[in-house]
């Protein structure tokens, strides 16, 4: 299919439907981003070709002229639809645009947004619970009081005892933890055979939509102070993944408090193709929902899940 | 049952819509339903060969009934609006702030409006921007011809040269509002604080005109921000004044971030802040992302006696591609996966 320029705004306005992807600035709250997003979405769609003001619908009439002495009609434009009586033709409440799921002010990284007929399906993905995961950094020596840097300093500890190896070792054992808490969560009771047959099948998605489960903790950069861990996880919330910083540093015997998570995944969307500040108008937009479209396609599961387990593809 | 069809056929004949609340008028509820239903025979009847403007709905802001229905029946009757209108005065913003929509209404061009539309080409406005300035300022209707010219010649006694004075009302159309007593207030105030001296009080009238009047509060808050917090002495801040006058205008807990990371973080110090005031009217986000970019690079050096040296002035300015290109001497592809991992 060959692509054509488009230079009507209803158009592209009609076309507007999707999920978009955006990588979301640490620092900044979601309802900023979205209302930055839109506002330059509707800016856009003004500047190019809007629909032209209606024509009065009881025409007046003019005499025809030394020719032709007969009235004729004009079509004279109905001056209540002109641009600067109405207001701008697209306005932000226009777009219909809603969250698929939230992150919190510190995080940052992927964030998908379903836009006018996308919505259905962004809804179908955040009921089927995919799984996020994000790069959390940690620096060692210091606790605080909400266990983001921003906060009051509440303990002071020496942190020359940690090496990476026990960090690894304790991610390890956490996961285990967690990875039994969730059979325990899919809902069924632990003792029968059905439980047995789910655990047989491998992780599962809780039957809880409010408890975080943790499927993975793995460290994966370590330079004293500072260390990363790479998390996967649902219905996590940015506080719980500081308390849970909180609380490697207090298995080190040592404190520590979380300097940065970055959502690198959220089911199949990547933070490859997320879209950046300079990004954020019509142009990057419509771009970026075509190429999301593709990540549907083809893993199609992500909106009519067909098995309870986590799957690998 | 027969009751019943009647009342079915009495409310399919006398369907009011829902939508126009009661509390309104009759002559303009009657008017909205005619408007209305006139839309909807239009759409149904007439075969419209324009495919993009028979799918081209109005969107739901404008289906929704809002107060501009009664600016819909009476712009195509008043000429008063029809004027604005060419002019290029924004009726859709004034009928937004209370009040001004009823008092534009009444207003009849050849009286009220051209009078005041002469009087402003006389003082060197340009017709272009007569719009704008209404649209901004309405209720300059409502000021005296005299009491406005009493104000242009208080402005031309204080030497105000004809350039100046054109800039002043082109670009603060709220200047002719504030009596002469009060611009003279605060023309002295800005003279006092800043140690000013004839001259620089008619450059910093002229290059900014919205600062003298702008809310003293903020301006109050503003110069304790400057003058305590980041440490300015009198002379940097005259300079800082003139050069940018802005800074007084921008929220005051932002200029203080901003100037904590110019000054700690990237390591800048007064003088080079002086010279380069743009530093602090750039946001703070945009401040960080390039200077960590281009700290990686190596090229965060803003000492111009060393090696490497980026003007600060070329870090805040230009959009992102520019800035990559010319500024730090590397491809988007780089930079977009630097921002990634923040």
């Amino acid at each position: 299919m060959s692509l054509t320029k488009v230079y009507d705004a209803p158009t592209v306005f009609r076309h507007l439907n999707g999920i978009m992807n955006i990588y979301k600035p640490a620092g900044m709250k979601v309802k900023h981003v979205k209302n930055a997003v839109l506002h330059n979405i509707a800016k856009d769609l003004n500047e190019m070709k809007v629909r032209e003001p209606r024509k009065l619908h009881t025409p007046l009439l003019e005499p025809g002229g030394d020719a032709n002495p007969l009235l004729r009609k004009i079509n004279s434009i109905d001056l209540a639809d002109h641009i600067l009586a109405t207001g701008p033709r697209y306005q932000i409440s226009d777009i219909r645009c809603a969250l698929v799921a939230g992150l919190g002010i510190h995080t940052s990284g992927v964030l998908l947004f379903g836009i006018n007929k996308g919505i259905n399906q962004s809804q179908q993905v955040q009921r089927n619970r995919p799984v996020r995961a994000y790069h959390v950094t940690g620096r060692l020596g210091m606790a605080t009081e909400t266990h983001f840097p921003d906060a009051r300093i509440t303990v002071r500890a020496d942190y020359r005892h940690v090496h990476p190896d026990r960090v690894s070792a304790l991610a390890a054992s956490m996961q285990a933890s967690h990875q039994r808490k969730m059979y325990e969560l899919c809902g069924v009771d632990l003792q029968s055979q059905a439980a047995y047959e789910i655990a047989c099948k491998g992780l599962l998605r809780p039957a809880d939509n409010t408890q975080p489960v943790i499927y993975g903790i793995k460290l994966i950069d370590f330079q004293r102070p500072d260390f990363t861990l790479e998390i996967h996880a649902i219905n996590e919330c940015e506080e719980y993944l500081a308390s849970l910083i909180n609380e490697v540093g207090i298995e080190l015997r040592t404190v520590a408090h979380c300097t940065s998570i970055r959502c690198i995944r959220h089911g199949h969307y990547g933070v490859e193709t997320s879209l950046l500040r300079h990004g954020w108008n019509l142009r990057g937009v419509v771009k970026n929902m075509r190429e999301q479209r593709q990540v549907l396609q083809k893993h199609p599961h992500l909106i009519n899940q067909d098995k309870i387990e986590l799957r690998n593809d | 049952m027969i009751i019943l069809r009647n009342l079915r056929f009495i409310t399919k004949v006398t369907k009011t819509d829902a939508n126009i609340p009661n509390y309104l008028p009759k002559n303009i509820r009657s008017l909205r339903n005619q408007t209305r239903q006139r839309v909807e025979s239009l759409t149904t009847k007439e075969e419209h060969t324009d495919h993009v403007e028979k799918l081209a709905q109005p969107t739901r802001t404008e289906q929704r009934v809002n107060t501009v229905l009664r600016k819909h029946c009476l712009c195509n009757k008043s000429p008063t609006l029809q004027k604005f209108l060419q002019l290029g005065v924004d009726l859709h913003s004034i009928e937004r702030r209370k009040g001004l929509a009823k008092f534009t209404l009444g207003l009849d061009f050849e009286k009220d409006v051209q009078p005041y539309l002469y009087f402003l080409q006389d003082q060197g406005v340009p017709a272009e921007s007569f719009g704008e300035l209404i649209t901004k300022n309405p209720l300059i209707f409502k000021i005296d011809l005299d009491d406005l010219q009493t104000r242009v010649n208080y402005l031309e006694s204080k030497k105000f040269t004809a350039v100046q004075r054109q800039r002043i009302f082109t670009y603060n159309p709220f200047w002719l509002m504030f009596s002469t007593h009060r611009i003279d207030k605060r023309l002295g105030h800005f003279q006092k604080e800043f140690h000013l001296n004839g001259d620089d009080v008619r450059f910093l009238a002229s290059k900014q005109p919205r600062l003298i009047t702008y809310n003293m509060d903020h301006i109050r808050k503003a110069s304790f921000c400057i003058r305590e917090e980041m440490g300015f002495d009198k002379d940097e801040i005259k300079c800082l004044l003139l050069s940018k006058p802005r800074l007084w205008m921008i929220n005051s807990d932002e200029l203080i971030e901003r100037f904590a990371y110019a000054h700690q973080t990237m390591g800048l110090s007064h003088d080079l802040l002086i010279q380069f005031p743009e530093v602090l009217t750039s946001r703070e986000f945009r401040l960080r992302q390039r200077h960590e970019f281009l700290a990686t690079l190596g090229r965060a050096q803003y000492d111009p006696e060393k090696d490497l040296y980026t003007s600060p002035k070329d870090l805040v300015s230009g959009n992102d591609y520019h800035f990559v290109r010319n500024v730090a001497k590397s491809d988007l592809e780089t930079y977009e996966l630097f921002l990634k991992t923040r």
